[in-house]
């Protein structure tokens, strides 16, 4: 069970990035968070990891203040939660294995990964993740040789190594063809399937959000604008769409492809 | 222009035409500020003002002894007319000029023609060349002259090599001035072996006798010198040693005397007896010695002292460049922290420290290398050291701000991600920021490396050390062949460096 209480965040410049956002989440399930640029998705994605420190309010996961966390105890917590960033934030000269094998620094021994030393199973889990997400044989290519897509499945395995109970996902395809959209998100509805990670997703395209989500929730100007259901979403209608979105908004379609691989 | 043409519309001059050109006629430039033109007015105005100011300078240099503006003029007038009265004359139409400018402008809905500016940058251009002392006619008269010395420097590899040399001597005894006791016998001949013998043994050694005002050249004795059992065919020079221990090849008509010995090894010259070289007080007996040389290349080729110099301290300067390098980079990353923005901005404390490094390195980086030699060459002296220092001060600075900015530059997407895996700050760091930094990093100390070395070949010539050092020694004692190998190397090794460093860098980005 993962709780937010009260979240607020202000920002250094005077900037209201959340204003008193409550919600909860049940293990295993898929979030979407939907609104516009600004609204605070990405924010509220980072306070959850503390990536941002919030102005206040409480986020309890399984009992821990996660808000409240020293940062020993932090780093516990973060290793357990997996990133995925619209700009992949990849290190784009290092090569695939090693940008991987990042995601398990929270697990290893801090000084002889300083030397890039990992042990052998970290290696293997490394490569397994990789074939997970069909990209095995990129392994030793640079990043920045790496297609968009290519590059977000490196991210997805990176947070597999840090064999993780929840990923936030922050616009992972916003950067990304409509096509490989799909190859993206299966990868992590299959992850919150099988393995009953909890995800939470920050989206743009109203079709992703019905075919992926099994909870949403939408930000304006930092608020809660908008809860629903499963079915509530897929029954969603344009006018609500923009009630969320504001007048301007138009429901662009994502053509949805057949399942990959 | 469609802005500035209503502004003007909307702007009418403040004065009639013929009162602006007065205006101007008085204070140059007052017309067009009247006919609100004060940028154009005050352009002109202090280029006029400049112009007769640079001119005033020429003329009193040209009449540097005159008291008072008048004489000055006069004297001037008098030694160079052909450069005072046209620059007087085209100072005077300038100033006409801005008054008939003056006029125009203040004429509603004209607009501002730019031949008064022209006129302008002629005069200054005039007056720079005759400031900076160009002299068309002398660079192609001279330029003959130089040939010897620039073929020299150009095609130095006749110094490059050098052969041992062997000196065949004999001389015979002259005494001088003639006296009663008898002269010094000549030498014994002994067959084989190289022997000269003068005729007469005695005699007056040329000087220079003052008679009615007038200095007049009284040739010494005229003395016949006979050589034999010398190499035959070889060119013997004549040198002169006085008493004293001076020795000098002889001249005649300001050519060194040398002859070339016949198939027996003989030769016969007849000389003057030279100046003296003695203090006129020496007293008595002086026996002069007239000698025969013949210098003979033994042995096989071998490199000269010069090239052995050269190669020296080359190698001296490519590491006197190396060690500035590392040195700077060692410094200089620290430095770059401190220097760099985006992790300073955390309290006013390290923005204030941010501002003072950034303000340093500015002021350390805008004084050139060569003055930060001469500064160290006070502190430990001249030597490679003093160009080791003043190379490093100038690369932390340059080094510094590089490195800062690539700092600044960096992405910061990787450092969140790597810290969302639950990864310590040293982690963070690792994982995140060296894999971008280690790019520019590589890129700019290569590209100062290739700086200092460059600059390490011109550092001697203020005593920095280095192939620079000697260079200036060479030049100075006119030896233009070992200055030519010197320059040679300085631009071997510079083009290497530049190909080496641009094919390193091109891997490494």
């Amino acid at each position: 069970m993962f709780q937010i209480k009260n979240l607020t965040k202000i920002y250094d410049d005077g900037t209201v990035a959340l204003r008193d956002v409550s919600f909860e989440v049940a293990d295993g399930e898929f979030l979407v968070i939907i609104g516009l640029s600004g609204s605070g998705k990405s924010t509220l994605l980072r306070c959850i990891n503390r990536l941002i420190d919030p102005t206040g309010g409480q986020i309890i996961w399984d009992g821990v203040d996660i808000s409240a966390a020293e940062p020993a105890q932090l780093r516990q917590i973060r290793r357990q939660i997996g990133m995925i960033f619209q700009h992949f934030n990849l290190v784009k000269r290092s090569n695939v294995l090693t940008n991987v094998l990042s995601g398990r620094l929270g697990y290893v021994n801090p000084w002889s990964s300083l030397l890039h030393r990992f042990p052998a199973e970290d290696r293997e889990m490394a490569m397994a993740a990789l074939k997970r997400v069909g990209i095995a044989d990129q392994a030793h290519k640079r990043v920045d040789e790496l297609s968009g897509g290519q590059q977000q499945r490196v991210g997805i395995a990176r947070a597999l190594m840090q064999q993780p109970r929840m990923i936030l996902a922050d616009e992972p395809v916003a950067s990304l063809d409509p096509v490989l959209a799909h190859s993206i998100l299966e990868h992590l509805e299959r992850l919150n399937q099988e393995e009953k990670i909890t995800v939470l997703c920050s989206l743009h395209y109203l079709d992703l959000v019905q075919r992926y989500a099994t909870r949403v929730i939408g930000l304006r100007d930092g608020q809660i604008v908008y809860r629903g259901s499963r079915e509530e979403i897929r029954a969603m209608t344009d006018r609500e769409f923009k009630d969320i979105y504001g007048e301007e908004a138009v429901r662009v379609s994502v053509v949805p492809q057949g399942r990959e691989e | 222009m469609a802005t500035r043409t209503t502004k003007r519309e909307l702007q009418p001059s403040l004065v009639s035409p013929p009162v602006a050109g007065i205006a101007s006629l008085f204070i140059p430039g007052l017309g067009q500020a009247l006919a609100r033109q004060v940028q154009r007015g005050l352009t002109l105005f202090g280029s006029l003002l400049t112009l007769v100011g640079l001119f005033a300078w020429q003329v009193s240099l040209l009449a540097t002894r005159e008291q008072g503006i008048d004489a000055k003029f006069v004297k001037a007038l008098d030694r160079r007319p052909a450069f005072v009265i046209p620059i007087l004359a085209l100072i005077v139409i300038l100033w006409l000029w801005i008054a008939w400018d003056a006029y125009r402008q203040a004429q509603p809905g004209q607009r501002g023609g730019l031949s008064v500016f022209a006129l302008v940058l002629a005069l200054f251009f005039i007056l720079g060349w005759k400031i900076s002392e160009i002299n068309l006619y002398k660079l192609a008269t001279e330029l003959s002259d130089a040939k010897g010395p620039l073929s020299r420097v150009l095609w130095p590899w006749e110094a490059a090599v050098t052969r041992d040399v062997e000196t065949t001597v004999a001389g015979a005894d002259i005494l001088s001035p003639c006296d009663d006791l008898p002269p010094p016998s000549p030498p014994v001949e002994t067959p084989g072996e190289p022997y000269v013998v003068a005729d007469p043994t005695c005699g007056d050694l040329s000087q220079q006798v003052e008679e009615g005002g007038v200095l007049k050249t009284v040739p010494g004795t005229l003395l016949t010198v006979v050589g034999r059992g010398f190499e035959p065919n070889t060119e013997t020079q004549i040198w002169w040693s006085d008493p004293i221990g001076n020795k000098f090849q002889m001249r005649q008509e300001g050519r060194y005397l040398a002859i070339m010995t016949d198939d027996e090894g003989a030769f016969q010259i007849e000389i003057h007896m030279p100046y003296r070289l003695i203090p006129p007080s020496s007293e008595g007996r002086q026996v002069h010695r007239v000698e025969a040389r013949q210098v003979s290349s033994v042995g096989d080729l071998k490199f000269s002292d010069a090239l052995k110099h050269n190669v020296e301290k080359m190698v001296e300067t490519i590491v006197l460049g190396m060690m500035a390098t590392l040195f700077g980079i060692i410094f200089s990353v620290p430095v770059s922290f401190l220097a760099a923005r985006n992790l300073m901005s955390g309290s006013p404390l390290t923005m204030a420290l941010y501002y003072i490094t950034r303000t340093l390195l500015n002021i350390v980086r805008s004084i050139e290398p060569l003055i930060w030699a001469i500064l160290a060459g006070v502190i430990v002296g001249l030597g490679p050291f003093a160009g080791v220092i003043a190379l490093t001060v100038h690369s932390i600075a340059a080094l510094g701000k590089l490195y800062s900015e690539s700092i600044e530059s960096i992405d910061p997407g990787p450092i969140e991600a790597i810290q969302a895996t639950g990864a310590t700050r040293l982690q963070t760091i690792m994982y995140a920021v060296v894999p971008q930094m280690i790019p520019p990093f590589v890129s700019f100390s290569i590209y100062r490396w290739d700086i200092n070395v460059r600059m390490s070949t011109v550092i001697g010539l203020v005593g920095g050390g280095g192939i620079g050092f000697l260079l200036t020694q060479y030049i100075r004692l006119l030896d233009y062949r070992s200055a030519g190998i010197a320059v040679w190397f300085i631009a071997i090794t510079v083009a290497t460096l530049d190909y080496v460093s641009a094919e390193i860098r091109q891997r490494f980005v």
